[in-house]
């Protein structure tokens, strides 16, 4: 069994922000991640392949230079290659161009099973899995929390809004995304953290392959909306916590 | 040119015989669309018997409605909803296509879009007019920014975020038309092998006055214990968490709080530790006054909050207990 794996790359969420001139930029030191659902589906990918020994994981990551230390992190946590598709970090491609460069490079591997994240942390879209697998003329199932895959259908449960759950079987070739649960990502390990020094990923320049125009433009950035008064208490701790109680007996909370 | 009316259509949301409340909001954010691109605002119901829930749209929004009887679709299915959409939005003339940014939505909404050929954008929260017509906003990088989308061509497939329009006020408005389609089963290589109900919130949260709700920055299992002293300060008050709070079994999944858990109006709301993801506040917006503690003075949550409290909250909450005897 072949699996896919796509990773993004994301800056640490806590990171701080300036937003200038329309572009959001980290204040230094700039820290990256794989985004956490990705991680997740790698985590996925890794147990299928610790119960099918004979599966490959590839790992993918659309990005700057920098997505290379994502997918060195995917090979430490076990995953047999790493593609990566070179691509400049601004402008921020597009959801559909994203899964048009994916595909491009994907349809001719043959895989069995390609996994996503169900959004990634940062863009939130939701959009580049289930992309991905229409440009592939694959089935897809999103916010799969649950996978079994027998050789060629897989049965797994998804989850919907208040806690509900889907249980589906899928054919073969197919797309999962996927949503947390109590599955944690292991860590990298030593060993495979030294094989993948030594691996060099497979670098394909985005340029290099095929994707149709834009069909959306981001016009503006601009800081989110304040929907509350957000008093933003000053002082030390001691002092911060005494205002806070205050307000709670002002209004009676307390 | 043909003179046929083009279209934004809606597509319904519902589980088990009823609609989800956010097809209301939907059918709101699609009255802030329609007009600038004249479009006619219509919507659809697709189902084994959409019938009912087609009269109830068409009754209490007056818009025309189309109950597309769908064979085989007796409970939501992504792909046979994705399918019968592909086949059927190019034949109603649909320029603008709005589902939400749901589970559901998210199964069918962008697969759709690269089916029509369409642009996409997810995750709407507010239209803004321009020169050009409608421009989308919605939040990115984290929750820490906005951006403002455009087409640039049409169709146009949008998902709406739960909570963020203001839900069509309940009543009657006049019927508008409704009319039947009747679609075979789609080809489908997904199939619905079963729905398992989940297990339902918690009953002490929904009761609960004050909510004292733990998020990831709490980081050890162990610190949850200062947030149980801090509800202990409160006459009425229950403990809840974000996803991964849940994830990682510190608590139970019915103690969360969000789109795929709970959804709660305590008359406080102390979210500690959590970053403000859309998904875990459209379950907490509405709550009467609302404190955020977090060590990162950008999360998002601090947007949503009455009280800002930018501070690592072992060391926070722990002069909070001291000083109020707790
Ligand atoms: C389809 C779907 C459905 C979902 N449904 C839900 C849902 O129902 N409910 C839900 O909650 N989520 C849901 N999620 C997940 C959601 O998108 C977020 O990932 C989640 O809410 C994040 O939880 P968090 O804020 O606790 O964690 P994080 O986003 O990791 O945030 C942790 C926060 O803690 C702060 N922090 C860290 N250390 C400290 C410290 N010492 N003191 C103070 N602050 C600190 C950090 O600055 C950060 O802001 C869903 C996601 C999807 C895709
Ligand atoms: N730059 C990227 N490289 C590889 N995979 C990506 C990239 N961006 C998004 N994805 C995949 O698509 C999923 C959904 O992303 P999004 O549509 O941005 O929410 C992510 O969880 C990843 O699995």
């Amino acid at each position: 069994m072949r699996l896919l794996v796509c990773l993004k790359q994301v800056w640490e969420p806590e990171s701080l922000f300036d937003l200038q001139e329309a572009e959001l930029r980290p204040r230094s030191p700039l820290r990256r991640k794989i985004s956490s659902y990705d991680e997740l589906a790698l985590e996925e990918a890794l147990r299928l392949k610790d119960r099918l020994p004979e599966a490959r994981v590839t790992a993918l990551s659309v990005g700057a230079a920098t997505a290379v230390d994502a997918l060195r992190r995917a090979l430490g946590m076990g995953a047999d290659q790493a593609v990566h598709i070179l691509a400049p970090e601004q402008p921020t491609p597009r959801p559909a161009t994203l899964a048009a460069w994916i595909a491009a490079w994907a349809g001719e591997q043959g895989f069995d099973l390609i996994l996503a994240g169900g959004m990634s942390e940062d863009a939130m879209q939701g959009a580049v899995g289930p992309m991905l697998a229409a440009k592939l003329g694959l089935p897809a199932v999103t916010s799969v929390i649950k996978l079994d895959a027998g050789s060629n259908a897989l049965e797994v449960e998804r989850e919907m809004e208040g806690g509900r759950r889907q249980r589906l079987s899928v054919q073969l070739p197919a797309l999962v995304t996927i949503q947390s649960g109590p599955n944690q990502p292991r860590y990298p390990t030593l060993s495979n953290l030294l094989r993948a020094k030594k691996t060099t990923p497979l670098t394909i320049e985005a340029v290099d392959l095929a994707a149709p125009l834009e069909r959306e433009k981001v016009l503006a950035l601009a800081p989110p909306e304040k929907r509350r008064a957000g008093l933003v208490l000053e002082g030390d701790t001691t002092q911060k916590a005494e205002r806070l109680l205050a307000i709670l007996r002002e209004r009676a909370l307390l | 040119m043909s003179a046929a009316t083009k279209r934004l259509v809606v597509v319904a949301e519902h589980a088990q015989g009823r609609l989800a409340p956010v097809t209301w909001e939907l059918l709101a954010c699609a009255r802030q669309v329609a007009p600038a691109l004249e479009l006619e605002i219509t919507a659809v119901v697709l189902g084994q018997e959409p019938q009912p829930l087609a009269q109830e749209i068409a009754r209490r929004s007056g818009v025309k409605t189309w109950a597309v009887e769908v064979e085989g679709l007796a409970h939501f299915h992504g792909e046979a909803q994705r399918l019968a959409l592909a086949g059927l939005l190019p034949r109603l003339e649909a320029q603008v296509v709005l589902g939400a940014h749901s589970t559901s939505g998210l199964d069918w909404a962008p697969a759709l879009a690269t089916d029509l050929g369409a642009a996409y954008i997810p995750g709407v929260e507010s239209v803004s007019r321009g020169a050009d017509g409608p421009a989308f906003w919605r939040s990115a990088h984290f929750g820490k920014a906005r951006e403002k989308l455009t087409p640039e061509t049409w169709p146009l497939v949008l998902t709406v975020q739960p909570g963020a329009f203001e839900a069509a006020p309940p009543g009657e408005v006049g019927q508008g038309k409704v009319e039947a389609i009747r679609l075979s089963a789609p080809p489908c290589r997904t199939k619905v092998l079963e729905l398992v109900e989940g297990a339902g919130a918690d009953a002490g949260l929904g009761r609960a006055q004050v909510v004292v709700a733990a998020g990831r920055g709490v980081g050890e299992k162990e610190n949850l214990e200062l947030l149980r002293r801090v509800a202990g300060l409160f006459s009425s008050a229950a403990l809840a968490g974000s996803r991964p709070v849940c994830d990682l079994g510190w608590l139970g999944y019915g103690q969360q709080v969000g789109l795929t858990g709970a959804t709660v109006a305590p008359r406080l709301y102390l979210a500690c530790g959590i970053s403000g993801a859309l998904q875990h506040t459209v379950g907490m917006q509405g709550s009467g006054f609302v404190v955020a503690i977090n060590s990162d003075p950008q999360a998002a949550i601090f947007n949503l909050a009455d009280v800002c409290v930018v501070e690592d909250l072992t060391a926070f909450l722990s002069a909070l207990l001291e000083m109020a005897g707790g």
